[in-house]
């Protein structure tokens, strides 16, 4: 199993190569004029500036070409500039990744506690209208087109009842403050502004709960049928036997024992929500890289695209290979082979 | 489900193993759908493309869920919504299933440079994002439903290979395929006579719920605006049609429901044919 | 500003509407502090694209570059001109030289003198650096600075507009002292391929304006704040914040709330849910206009479309149902020539009359009265608040009455201008709004003439039926002409583009502007779209 994550560690910079080729090829079958960020409209009849715009972005050059010099740069960690901000791709994302993190490490606690719950609830009380309840509200999370939910909860929370405030981070009268860590409810807390944290945390209560929804669903499902099995198991029926309280019994007995299937299925699970916050991040103006994406591939952004396609993909690659190796830590019969 | 919940557990039994009741609620919702796909006019009196009255108004008992900015009926738009989610969702299984079938058999069943081959292809396929991966190939070919289609498509069926994959490695061991590699079988033969044919609960099981999926992604398409082209009855553009008009919150809603519950019927169903065929993993 | 693209940002596409809302609000890197100073809060999808003056094309780049940098002369709100570096000007009786005279008091935010030399070198880069603003400076032969408040310039040709061009705000004037010693901003012919300024200019401002640039975070926040050396009367407010916020409703929704003092870009159908006291509401005409379009020369035609299936197919347009169902009644004016309202030569044109039965003859007279079908491809975008998918479905409607289909494809703005260039659009819309005022630029944008955008647009190469040559001539006798008679030959270049029914120019959406009723001056400009020196804010 080492032996396996050693071989799949090795193969991630060719993976890595693979996205990277891959987007390129994609940019390349785009019927699109790549010069609609850089050449305006009127001046594209003009004709010295449209090639001084082409020799400027290496938009002159053969894809090959490009290639090569791309993957050269990137190499040192230079993914270009953008078309669209003029700025290196780099730090673009950069500046945008903590928003995305943020969101998903709150859907990922929203979505895990409950999911947890939920499936120890409907394992505990199977059949039970509790096990039905808590399998209906994990199937909605995963059937509800997740852009309607946003849209719909906006309007009840935000325009209609003024409870929560609308998209964004933050209040547009705040003064952000000073980025330390790039979490906006941890930045407004260091920097000492109670009004400013209450603020960030209310607007990420909508887009994580939602965003968290989705995956409670296929967390609570394992853990509901992890739970079943291990709850037949002998050692949970001497525990009862021994007169072990019943909470006891759950959380102390079973539950650490799912613990290698649950990890597992969370690191699967922070890998999806990466990646799934795109459509969350556009409902809910979230400054994130899924949104930076989509403005990228409107205006044919080749560095932007390109290099959001590259992050996003090594996120996917290194938290799917953590979990494998959290699993191999987690489970010694594994690590034994 | 609230029938579900209520009936006693003895009822149950006695029915077949597969009439569960996730199963047949499900299927009540699919097959509305499929109804509303074939005849959409005995559900609605209006057109989805022609002005129906005044724009922009409220859910009456004509208009049962109002008209849109270009006063067309939403309840007739939402009916016939279906007859574009539901038979490209379709195709998308289907295709995603052969695609995916095929190259996940010869990886498993070959292994060697080809089957590394596909493998990593399917590995870096995966390695996209989905809905980013499908955004980019749709945008690349223009929008429209075929495309999207076949963006989706491109995402689905390394996933099938995946799942295939895993299933002709463990089959392969069987005794009875030894046999017939003994008794000098084609590989061709092998395969879709020896292996194959205990590859396909998963696949069917996988691909009844991913009909939901494809609904929702291609929805998703739709809404960011690479699916349905205007004047297109699509579920997912009607949901973005519904954000420039917010305040007019019936214009996405039929749309929205729709999609929850064909989504959710696919998933009940997905659901009942698990529990018949792998019972261990739900109970 | 350019055409096209910087509405194809600012114009929050609403297919993707949620999705640019991505970007909204947002802001980092800002410290806390200075509580009592006067901000004015602006909510806008912004489309920045630089702060480098010479390579801006955006609507917010205008508003930045007008508050930034100054330039010679202006225009107050009635178009006519005012002086601002430029003391006083002349120009020859030829319209071919024209002399400035520096206004001595004028300086920079560094406190240092606005000389003759700056024009020169800012005028210079404009022209060499090849980008976005320089196509307006190629009518410029030399420039020259025989003392440090007197500039002299040479125009290739007469040219009655040149006032009106360096009013465009492209032609600003750069601290040049400051911009080559810490930009290394380059002027000289190399500037095209050398110069690599920008980075510099999208985070520091060496203009004479009566703001300075404080900081910009790119998808988030520009904020500039006053200029405590301007040397003339100093700005209302301390601090302008323009944030993003992609859409119409959050906008309306901020300005409700007290969140910010200016939404720019609410439309009609948003606009009336602001129902609060503290709110205005003001519908303005605008100088923005948006089109139908079709190529003679679209690969995709199925036969030669003539001059009279393109009369039938414009007046088969319902145009008042059709402004009524984008913008609504009275949010906007129908036009039929593509200038904008007031602008030289653009008003007393009739609007052509919705006629379907007309229409059907002209078909039927054609031959083609069972009816054809039309590839319409066209951007996905909401501009000026009109959503032009809404707009090409309403068409739709309208063509089906004389059998005409319409095929619509929305589609991205990059492939649609792929499309246009390349294989041409049967049946399309467009939009359009000035760099400056004057009409050359609609001239030679939509001349129907070679060396205009719709000389390829329309596909002269396949089919050129449909030029009107005699619209250059008609463009020289106007730029040598003073501005009544010009105005005259303007005129009938407008009747010429719109008698050929190749573009065929709708309406002019009204702008609204929507803002906190503790704020004043709010006014659209035709090169500026905000003059920010002219806004104050109560207490």
């Amino acid at each position: 199993m080492l032996n396996y994550i050693m071989r799949r560690a090795v193969a991630m910079p060719f993976i890595l190569l693979g996205i990277v080729t891959l987007a390129f090829l994609l940019t390349t079958i785009t019927k699109g004029d790549p010069l609609t960020a850089i050449v305006s409209e009127r001046q594209m009849n003009n004709p010295e500036i449209v090639a001084a715009a082409k020799a400027r972005w290496g938009l002159d050059r053969s894809l090959p070409e490009r290639y090569v010099i791309y993957v050269a740069n990137l190499v040192t960690g230079d993914m270009g500039t953008s078309f669209v901000t003029r700025r290196p791709v780099s730090r673009d994302i950069a500046a945008r990744l903590p928003a995305t993190l943020e969101l998903v490490i709150a859907a990922m606690a929203i979505g895990s506690t409950t999911g947890i719950l939920l499936g120890l609830l409907a394992a505990y009380y199977r059949d039970s209208v509790i096990d039905q309840t808590a399998r209906l509200f994990s199937l909605f999370g995963s059937s509800v087109p997740i852009f309607w939910l946003g849209l719909a909860l906006l309007f009840v929370f935000s325009v209609h009842y003024h409870l929560l405030p609308g998209p964004g981070r933050l209040d547009a009268r705040l003064t952000p403050p000073p980025s330390l860590t790039g979490f906006m409810v941890v930045d407004t807390l260091l920097a000492g502004n109670p009004a400013a944290f209450k603020d960030a945390l209310l607007h990420l209560i909508l887009p994580s709960l939602v965003l968290g929804w989705t995956v409670a669903g296929s967390i609570s499902r394992i853990v509901r049928a992890n739970m079943l099995e291990i709850m037949e198991r002998e050692f949970i029926l001497t525990a009862r036997a021994k007169g072990a309280g019943e909470l006891r019994v759950v959380f102390r007995h079973a539950l650490r024992n799912i613990l290698v299937p649950v990890l597992t299925v969370l690191g699967y699970t922070f890998a999806y929500l990466i990646t799934g916050a795109v459509l969350t991040e556009a409902v809910f103006g979230w400054p994130g890289i899924g949104s930076y994406a989509v403005i990228a591939a409107r205006s044919l952004d080749f560095p932007a695209i390109i290099g959001v396609t590259i992050v996003g993909g090594m996120m996917f690659l290194i938290t799917n290979l953590l979990t494998d190796i959290a699993y191999v830590f987690a489970n010694p019969r594994v690590r034994l082979n | 489900m609230a029938m579900a919940i209520i009936r006693p557990k003895t009822m149950r039994r006695r029915l077949p193993s597969w009439v569960s009741p996730s199963f047949v609620i499900g299927g009540a919702v699919v097959l509305f759908w499929l109804f509303a796909t074939l005849f959409p006019h005995w559900l609605s009196a209006f057109s989805p493309l022609d002005l129906a009255g005044r724009r922009l108004q409220p859910p009456s008992p004509d208009h049962l869920l109002g008209t849109d900015a270009l006063g067309r009926d939403v309840f007739a738009r939402t009916v016939y919504g279906a007859r574009q989610s539901l038979p490209i969702a379709v195709l998308v299984v289907i295709s995603a299933v052969l695609i995916g079938t095929a190259a996940g058999a010869i990886a498993g069943y070959r292994g060697g440079f080809v089957g590394a081959a596909i493998m990593r292809l399917v590995d870096i396929t995966l390695s996209f994002p989905a809905i980013l991966l499908a955004m980019a190939v749709a945008a690349s070919l223009g929008p429209g439903l075929g495309n999207a289609a076949i963006a989706m498509v491109v995402v689905w069926w390394p996933i099938y290979a995946r799942l295939v994959r895993a299933q002709v490695l463990e089959v392969r061991e069987r005794e009875h395929v030894e046999a017939a590699v003994a008794a000098g079988a084609s590989d061709f033969r092998i395969l879709t006579k020896h292996i194959l044919p205990l590859c396909w609960t998963p696949v069917l099981i996988s691909a009844t719920m991913d009909l939901g999926q494809v609904i929702l992604l291609g929805a998703s398409l739709s809404f960011i605006g690479l699916g349905a082209r205007p004047p297109t009855p699509e579920w997912g553009a009607m949901i973005s049609d519904g954000t420039v008009y917010f305040y007019n919150w019936w214009i996405a809603f039929g749309a929205g429901m729709a999609i929850l519950t064909i989504v959710l019927g696919f998933n009940f169903i997905g659901d009942g044919l698990r529990d018949y065929f792998d019972p261990r993993s739900s109970k | 500003m350019s055409v096209g693209i910087s509405g194809y940002f600012a114009g929050h596409g609403r297919r993707w509407k949620g999705l640019l809302a991505a970007t909204a609000f947002v802001a980092l890197t800002l410290s806390f502090g200075a509580a009592s100073a006067k901000t004015l809060v602006i909510a806008r999808d912004m489309d920045v694209n630089s702060l480098d003056i010479h390579r801006s094309w955006c609507e917010t780049c205008i508003i930045y570059n007008e508050a930034v940098y100054e330039g010679l002369l202006t225009l107050d709100a009635n178009n006519k001109f005012v002086p601002v570096i430029a003391e006083s000007w002349q120009a020859s009786d030829d319209l071919t030289t024209f002399t400035f005279k520096l206004n001595p008091k004028a300086t920079f935010s560094d406190g240092s003198k606005v000389e003759a030399k700056d024009v020169k070198w800012s005028w210079e880069r404009l022209k060499n650096i090849k980008s976005n603003g320089s196509g307006f400076a190629d009518t410029i032969d030399t420039v020259e600075s025989p003392d440090a408040e007197t500039v002299v310039v040479k125009t290739k040709g007469p040219n009655s507009e040149f006032l009106n061009i360096i009013s465009a705000t492209f032609f600003g004037i750069i601290n040049s002292d400051v911009a080559q010693a810490q930009g290394k901003a380059i002027a000289g012919t190399e500037a095209a391929q050398s110069d690599a300024s920008e980075g510099w200019f999208m985070a520091h401002s060496a203009g004479s304006g009566p703001f300075v640039f404080e900081s910009y975070e790119p998808g988030a926040e520009l904020r500039l704040k006053r200029n405590e050396k301007y040397w003339r009367e100093p700005a209302k407010v301390d601090e302008v914040v323009m944030r993003q916020v992609a859409d119409s409703v959050a906008q309306a929704q901020l300005l409700q709330s007290g969140q910010i003092d200016v939404a720019m870009q609410v439309d009609a159908e948003t606009a009336k849910t602001l129902t609060s006291p503290d709110v205005k509401v003001e519908s303005v005409p605008s100088f923005n206009f948006i089109y139908v379009a079709m190529a003679p020369g679209a690969v995709e035609n199925p036969f030669p479309m003539t001059p009279e299936i393109r009369e039938a197919i414009s007046i088969a347009i319902d145009r008042k149902a059709l402004r009524e169902f984008t913008v609504g009644e009275g949010n906007g004016e129908l036009i039929s020539v593509p200038f904008p309202l007031h602008f030289p030569g653009a008003d007393g044109h009739a609007i052509p009359e919705y006629n379907p039965e007309k229409a059907k003859e002209l078909l039927a007279k054609a031959g083609k009265g069972d009816g054809f079908t039309l590839s319409a491809t066209f951007p996905k975008l909401n501009v000026y608040g009109v959503d032009l998918s809404i707009m090409m479905q309403k068409i739709q409607q309208d063509l089906a009455k004389i059998n005409v289909t319409l095929d619509l494809k929305p589609v991205e703005m990059s492939a649609w201008r792929e499309k246009i260039s390349t294989d041409h659009i049967p049946f399309t819309v467009g939009y359009y709004s000035p760099d400056f005022y004057g009409t050359s630029q609609f001239v030679q944008t939509f001349g129907l003439a070679e060396g205009t955008l719709w000389f390829k647009r329309g596909g002269a190469e396949r089919d050129p039926s449909y030029l009107i040559p005699e619209n250059l001539t008609l463009m020289a006798q106007a730029l040598k002409s003073k501005p009544e008679e010009a105005e005259k030959v303007w005129f009938k270049i407008g009747e010429n583009i719109k008698n050929a029914n190749v573009v065929i120019p709708i309406m002019s959406p009204n702008l609204l502007l929507t803002y906190s009723s503790k704020v004043h001056g709010m006014r659209n400009s035709a090169i500026c779209i905000l003059p920010l020196y002219e806004v104050s804010l109560d207490d």
